[in-house]
């Protein structure tokens, strides 16, 4: 039971950071029916924009105030990227056939990861650290420290708690935005009939960019949870984990907002049950256990569900039209 | 893309007499600027200090010139006859812009290297003013009308000529642009290269060559293949840069494999590179190597078999979704699946499951192949010139990518071939038609997997070791963009892009910290201007570009071209 338990939660606090980049893929997706493949790169350079703040502000400093203004900082740094990178790269390729942003996709996620991995010590007017090995993440009072034992057996990161503390906050957020703002409701009528809601009067461009923004906006958030809970980050963090929320997002229903979120959680806690009970089997078997099998878990499970359920667990909004 | 401005229209007319006496002049300048000294420094840039002795970048210029004197003659002079077929002027305008951008590149490198622009000797400032007035010369000129190729006439002896001429041309530059040292020399090298290919391209040559090519196509070939067979013995015993060719190679044939997934059938694949690694590892795990972990130990031939049948199976497995999944899904399925065999052959260790592939340290060791008593780690000499261990795998490769070749263009020309083409354009009218859209595309996958395994099988005897992050995503980008990058859906495409993505980084050692930051930029900037790769097949440049019905009618007539009775001759 404790057991259970103790996978749970872990289940829990990765389901919710899959969650918050899964919405930056679905939400792109669901309007422009592209996938975003160098969003992995967007989550990775919040992390570092968060560093970036605190190493320019507050080194040395733990209060928790920090927090906030990291993470603003973090959306400063994503945001700023992914409305560039839809500016300069997809916007022009618009119309092109589907292999073309595709590509370009890839070819961004490069250029970003070796980007911040040559250049990010070489900001002038700063002495931060090369990006070529592992960064040590800035510790922040009450989100970072001794963890929870509720029971015996059981234990609780405090940065476990945050990340699903800003997870349910930033779904809350999202709602809101998508449900009660102009732009909110713009990207839905959008995401159902692009022709007719330009005709409607709507700033298509603006709706496109506003999603691009959203998804950065929510990975930036990513991003600072992955750092407090590693402790670490580093150039390719975004890799694995932008294809794993791209799993969640497929998971939940690509272009489904509220997919995004369950199908992160759903396959954050089927990694750490699977990867658990797996290798609590006898041998051979249970040698496919263990941490080491996990990812591979995960991506055993996006083929199943693309295979068996392409439309997600709670239905596409857009089922694939390729 | 540099791009120079461009004259107006009512300048160009007022000065069109002027233009062909400029171009002249510019042509003339280019080469005896060649003949005249550069630099006061004899240290740089391969000696380009002495006069009437030119080396490097005089050489580059003294082969603008002639292209451009050649071209200059044809519009006006000896050569007019020829005049009538191919558009000088055009050729002129881009050699002209070209021979500027080449020029300063080669002044900025003597004052880069040297010290400043007073080290620049008249020669270089000859070059300059010779670029200048063929720049001028080259767009002041007017176009004429031109024939179509399609209906020229040469004779076949000449046609076969230009074969040979151009291939030699290719084995004589390829050596000599290997042999240089200097990155100044060989970015030169590769400027001069381009503006004289694009220079050519646009007066219309290589589209005559193209008719000439598919006239031709055995003489061709076999061309293409003798000149890749002497490769090797231009290289005077040196073994570093047929180990690069080997790369080059083995790179390229799996890229062709790839091809035909997403070239011909245009389903995208982006773990590909699992499929090399499979046949690599089969090899390496029936090797004779200390850690090999399976006792059976059949001749290699039989290993190539087993290796890239395995291979074969897995892409059976992985294009199996293609059932269901299609378009960017798939792409992200088989991009799993790639994360799958590396996770997997870094997790077989013994500890992590059964100990088949030694985890990350992968299988090392591997001995030199031996094949009929040939031993491939020796050195052999062969009319006196020694040929190293990595040519002797260059030949076998060479074997390999014939085949891979010929398999390639059989399947295109033939019913399958035509299947999956029609599975690209519109999978549900192909259905309509009666293409058996699915066993197709399995065969695309477990077809081009078997072809992948069988270079993976002699890579890892070539590499002696093999490890999982040989096989990590970036390769499979890496080969993807190869394909994208030369063209899709030909083989002259691809073989040109595997050699610029493995080649470039080999020779160009002072940005290979940046290799990667300029290669995700290549792939950004290439979708842009040119989604549809260097070398195209026009079918697939329609697709990216269906409201040119220019092109559109010119393939159709190509095509009515290709029925006549007259050229099946």
């Amino acid at each position: 039971m404790e057991i259970f338990l103790q996978q749970l939660v872990n289940g829990l606090t990765l389901g919710s950071l899959y969650a918050l980049i899964a919405v930056g893929y679905t939400v792109v997706y669901g309007i422009v029916q592209l996938i975003n493949f160098a969003h992995g790169e967007v989550f990775m350079i919040g992390a570092f924009g968060a560093l970036a703040t605190y190493l320019l502000l507050f080194q040395g400093q733990t209060a928790l105030w920090i927090l906030p203004i990291m993470i603003i900082g973090a959306m400063i740094a994503s945001v700023g990227t992914a409305v560039l990178m839809e500016r300069v790269a997809y916007r022009p390729l618009r119309n092109a056939p589907r292999l073309a942003p595709l590509i370009t996709a890839i070819g961004i996620s490069v250029f970003l990861q070796e980007f911040i991995r040559l250049f990010f010590d070489k900001v002038p007017g700063t002495d931060f650290p090369s990006a070529k090995a592992k960064i040590p993440f800035p510790q922040i009072d009450v989100v970072t420290g001794p963890a929870f034992n509720p029971m015996a057996g059981v234990t609780i990161q405090r940065a476990a708690v945050f990340t699903i503390a800003m997870m349910a906050l930033s779904a809350l957020g999202l709602w809101w935005f998508i449900n009660k703002t102009k732009t909110g409701r713009g990207m839905q009528a959008v995401s159902q009939d692009p022709d007719t809601a330009r005709l409607m009067g709507i700033n298509v461009d603006r709706i496109i960019v506003a999603a691009f923004a959203v998804g950065a906006a929510l990975a930036a958030i990513a991003g600072v949870a992955q750092g407090l809970q590693i402790t670490n980050i580093n150039f390719k963090m975004g890799f694995i984990a932008g294809l794993k929320a791209f799993t969640a997002a497929v998971l939940g229903g690509i272009g489904n907002i509220q997919g995004a979120v369950v199908g992160g959680l759903v396959l954050g806690m089927a990694e750490a049950m699977i990867t658990q009970y797996t290798g609590m089997l006898p041998d051979p078997f249970g040698q496919f256990g263990g941490s080491s099998w996990k990812d591979v878990w995960a991506f055993a499970l996006l083929i199943i569900v693309l295979v068996f359920r392409p439309q997600g667990l709670l239905g596409a909004k857009v089922v694939d039209r390729a | 893309m540099i791009k120079l401005p461009n004259i107006p229209e009512s300048v160009r007319e007022r000065h069109a007499a002027k233009g062909w006496p400029l171009a002249l002049l510019g042509s003339v300048l280019l080469i005896v600027s060649g003949l005249l000294s550069w630099s006061y420094d004899p240290a740089i840039l391969g000696d380009i200090s002495i006069s009437f002795w030119p080396a490097t970048l005089q050489l580059f210029a003294i082969i603008l010139g002639v292209v451009g004197l050649v071209l200059a003659l044809m519009h006006q002079g000896p050569l007019r006859g020829l005049g009538d077929w191919f558009d000088a002027a055009l050729g002129l305008r881009a050699l002209g812009t070209g021979s500027m951008v080449f020029v300063i590149y080669s002044l900025v490198a003597i004052a880069y290297e040297a010290g400043g622009l007073v080290n620049i000797n008249p020669g270089g400032w000859v070059a300059l003013v010779g670029a200048l007035a063929l720049w001028l010369g080259g767009h002041f000129l007017p176009q004429r009308t031109l024939h179509n190729f399609a209906k020229a006439k040469s004779s076949p002896v000449l046609e076969i000529l230009v074969i040979v001429v151009l291939m030699a041309l290719v084995l004589f530059g390829a050596a000599y642009v290997l042999g240089q040292e200097d990155p100044w020399v060989f970015v030169g090298f590769l400027i001069m290269a381009s503006v004289a290919a694009t220079a050519l391209a646009r007066a219309g040559f290589f589209t005559w060559f193209g008719h000439v090519a598919q006239r031709n196509r055995q003489v061709l070939t076999l061309a293409a293949f003798v000149v890749a067979f002497l490769f090797p013995f231009t290289q005077d015993g040196s073994d570093a840069n047929m180990s690069i060719a080997t790369q080059v190679i083995i790179f390229a044939a799996t890229a062709i494999g790839l091809n035909i997934v997403v070239g011909l059938a245009g389903l995208l694949d982006l773990g590909y590179i699992a499929f090399l690694g499979s046949g690599a590892y089969v090899a390496a795990m029936m090797s004779n190597a200390a850690s090999a972990t399976i006792g059976f130990k059949p001749p290699f031939l039989i290993v190539m078999l087993i290796g890239a049948s395995a291979a074969a199976v897995l892409g059976l497995i992985i294009g199996s979704p293609t059932l269901r999944v299609s378009g960017d899904y798939l792409a992200i399925v088989t991009l799993a699946f790639g994360e799958i065999f590396r996770l997997s052959m870094f997790n077989l260790d013994g500890n992590n499951g059964p100990d088949l592939t030694n985890g990350p340290n992968g299988i090392p060791g591997i001995p030199d192949l031996n094949l009929f008593g040939f031993d491939f780690g020796k050195p052999h000499e062969i009319f006196g010139i020694t040929l190293g261990r990595f040519s002797n795998y260059y030949f076998v490769l060479l074997l390999l990518i014939g085949f891979i070749i010929l398999v390639f263009t059989r399947l295109n020309n033939s019913r399958i071939g035509r299947g999956w083409v029609a599975i690209r354009e519109d999978e549900r009218a192909a259905e309509a038609m009666g293409v058996n859209t699915f066993a197709l595309k399995l065969f695309a996958f477990a077809g081009g997997a078997f072809l992948a395994g069988l270079a993976g099988t002699i890579k890892a005897h070539q590499d002696t070791a093999v490890s999982p992050d040989q096989y990590v995503f970036l390769e499979s980008a890496f080969l993807l963009s190869a394909v994208v990058l030369g063209g899709m859906g030909t083989v002259a495409g691809v073989l040109i892009g595997a050699t610029i993505l493995k080649l470039l980084p080999e020779k160009l050692r002072f940005f290979s910290e940046y290799r990667l930051l300029i290669f995700g930029l290549l792939l950004v900037v290439m979708m842009r201007i040119r989604p549809e790769g260097l070398i195209a097949s026009k079918r697939r440049q329609l697709e990216f570009h269906d409201e040119d019905e220019e092109l559109a009618s010119e393939i159709q007539q190509d095509h009515l071209i290709d029925a006549s009775p007259e050229a099946a001759r």
